[in-house]
């Protein structure tokens, strides 16, 4: 445990959630132990939501057209996530009339291919779907998997600039997200800011520093044939159209588990149990979001999705810190699933990719036994972990089907309208 | 007449980027390189980049940050400040890539130290920072690593007139970080010595900025968390300041031209 004390020394843990301050996206702790992110939730039991509701009213007033022939608004989608509930907001409370866009990241589950197809159908929107060449796409994932460790990049990349290039493309100003991730686990913003999208933002924290264009070195094999589709739109196409992109979370109390609920029961949407969380509901669209891709933020930054899904219970008063602890600690170190199905997409075998991973391991917080196998310094950064299991917890998140859909595992690589 | 400027304030703490409520509350932001390199592409006309917990690491000044902001390309004026102690590190500062330095605790601490500054760099890459508040109707000058008030010595205000600095950034400390906020009851102390003046802590939107920009001691505005919001925030700001002969907005083009592949592929 002497790594273990050496580490945490230099990090500080928030007292009221399991986030420290070696979150990815950055952490502050205030005199009292509790973390910004925390603080910023209190805004949630704070803030008079009526009025915030009003504001986002009267915002987007200003981009509702009285044409039947034309776009109101952009909202970004996919087959998981709060897809469903940003749709409903907009559509069904708003008023507006949405053009739905979604990127195609080939590692589709059969289940994210059916609830996307279900979200288009029950909500009659019409959707624009970015298919980028897979061997492009392979091309990347080689590339920042070895430089940047990371598998996700062109997933991210292709989410965050398609909707902004597709508001260019069809001079649709008002792009409409659900959450943003700054503000909701580390408090960068007060709900009060009002903050937008910025490319500033996706270029530092989803892009991890690297646009498109950083990825292309003469030292790779990577050329701008292959990264072109990623560019951001340059300022002044931005400025000409008028893009803007709100978060409705500054305008609507956030709360994942409750939205994704609300959508089970009015409108189908579908749910699968996961091996590395507690959580059924975000991110069933993909087979590697919460496998590899997860594994992977473990690897760099010492914490896991579990770690994000405790924090959020916590936050809203569903879980106690002890029991998040036995979770995280439960949770953290399963093994990954259908790492060997990535692995044939990209036509690399397993031990090879294990090999890349292991190069992305934070040094400062995994170290090699005498046996060459790799411990957590840090232990996760967990304190006081009990011996239950999930099973011992009554944590009611509902599981309504399955990622396979009862099929065969495997990448729908284009996905069809589902009967 | 040199037109005023608009400066971006890039608050450091622990490395990275956060907004900052009266110095007292944080939030964090982002990577610093990522920051002064997206207001770079705004066209800011300054970018300040104020690293605010030297004092508690010993370190002198962040030769190593600076060196990464200068190593991104970027071609807007860098002020940096933060651990800067004698006239060493001062030239160490320039040596790594900004452009003109801050001082704040070595006014208190070390008048002769400021003047080898001036002497070494020239006055023009000196700038002053001066926390300030009104403490039953006084003006109160913070010293951050006692954490107390102070007025301001005659010690200092003869060394203002000197004309060794070039400028002073007169921060309003209790209201930065608040929308609209500043206090221009602060100018008092300061609009009659000759030095200009950089306001920051609380400005934010046009009504205020202008009246800033007309201010006859004034030569530019800075503004640090509001910039962080919105996209283009500082052409959208430029915008609403057009009177204030200030350098007009400009947007990046990416030097495309209309028959650029990029562009007809939209």
């Amino acid at each position: 445990m002497g790594g273990y004390s050496k580490v945490m020394k230099e990090y500080q843990a928030c007292k009221r959630c399991c986030y420290s301050t070696k979150h990815a996206l950055g952490l502050v702790i205030d005199d009292d132990g509790i973390c910004s992110g925390c603080r910023i939730h209190e805004e949630k039991d704070s803030l008079d939501w009526a009025e915030r509701w009003k504001k986002s009213e009267i915002l987007t007033n200003d981009y509702r057209s009285n044409e039947s022939s034309t776009y109101d608004c952009i909202i970004p989608v996919s087959g998981g996530y709060d897809s469903y509930y940003i749709v409903h907001t907009i559509k069904n409370k708003l008023g507006l009339n949405p053009l739905l866009v979604t990127y195609n990241k080939y590692w589709n589950t059969p289940l994210g291919i059916k609830n996307l197809a279900n979200l288009r159908i029950k909500f009659n929107c019409d959707i624009v779907i970015q298919n980028v060449n897979p061997i492009a796409v392979k091309n990347i994932v080689k590339t920042t998997l070895r430089r940047l460790g990371s598998i996700y990049w062109h997933c991210i990349a292709g989410q965050t600039v398609f909707p902004v290039q597709t508001a260019v493309r069809y001079k649709i100003p008002l792009i409409i997200w659900g959450a943003h991730q700054g503000m909701e686990q580390v408090g960068m913003f007060s709900h009060e800011h009002e903050v937008e999208m910025t490319r500033r933002y996706r270029k530092d924290h989803d892009l991890m520093g690297f646009e498109a264009d950083d990825l292309v070195s003469s030292f790779d094999t990577l050329s701008e044939r292959d990264l072109w589709q990623y560019r951001y739109p340059e300022d002044n196409e931005l400025n000409h159209v008028g893009v803007r992109g709100i978060y409705l979370n500054n305008y609507v109390r956030w709360d994942p588990k409750i939205q994704h609920e609300l959508m089970i029961e009015v409108y189908g949407y579908e749910t699968s149990k996961f091996s590395r969380t507690f959580d059924h509901y975000d991110f069933v669209d993909c087979y590697n979001y919460m496998n590899l891709h997860d594994q992977i933020k473990l690897y760099k930054h010492g914490y896991s999705k579990v770690t994000d899904h405790a924090c959020r219970e916590i936050r809203h008063g569903r879980m106690k810190r002890s029991q998040a602890v036995d979770l995280i600690a439960y949770y953290q170190y399963r093994p990954v699933e259908h790492a060997r199905m990535f692995c044939d997409w990209l036509g690399v075998n397993v031990s090879s990719l294990k090999f890349v991973l292991d190069q992305h391991r934070n040094q400062d917080i995994w170290q090699k036994d005498k046996m060459g196998k790799w411990i957590d310094k840090m232990c996760g950064g967990l304190n006081d972990v009990s011996d239950k299991t999930p099973d011992e917890y009554d944590l009611r998140f509902e599981e309504n089907s399955s990622l396979s859909k009862g099929g065969d595992a495997s990448y729908i690589t284009i996905g069809k309208g589902w009967p | 007449m040199l037109k005023k400027r608009l400066i971006g304030v890039v608050t450091i703490r622990n490395g990275w980027v956060v907004q900052s409520f009266g110095y007292k509350r944080f939030l964090p932001i982002g990577d610093p390189v990522c920051v002064v390199e997206n207001l770079d592409r705004w066209g800011v006309d300054e970018i300040f980049v104020q690293v605010i917990d030297r004092h508690l690491r010993s370190g002198g000044p962040d030769l190593k940050l600076i060196a990464r902001i200068s190593g991104c390309g970027i071609a807007t004026p860098i002020i940096y400040g933060g651990g800067i102690a004698s006239v060493e590190d001062a030239a160490d500062v320039v040596r790594a890539g900004a452009d003109r330095i801050c001082i704040e605790s070595l006014l208190r601490t070390n008048p002769d130290e400021v003047r080898g500054i001036a002497l070494k760099l020239g006055s023009q890459a000196l700038i002053a920072s001066f926390p300030l508040s009104i403490e039953e109707k006084h003006i109160a000058w913070f010293n951050y690593k006692t954490q107390e008030q102070t007025s301001i010595t005659k010690y200092v205000a003869d060394l203002l007139k000197e004309k060794i600095i070039s400028e002073i950034i007169l921060i309003d400390r209790v209201n930065e970080g608040s929308p609209n906020s500043f206090d221009f009851n602060l100018l008092k102390a300061f609009e009659n010595i000759g030095v200009p003046l950089i306001l920051f802590g609380g400005l934010s939107r046009a009504d205020q900025l202008k009246k800033a920009l007309q201010h006859h001691a004034v030569s530019a505005v800075a503004l640090g968390n509001f910039l962080n919001y919105t996209e283009h925030a500082v052409q959208k700001i430029k915008k609403d300041l057009a009177v204030c002969s200030i350098r007009p907005p400009t947007y990046n083009d990416g030097g495309l031209l209309e028959s650029d592949e990029r562009v007809s592929s939209l």
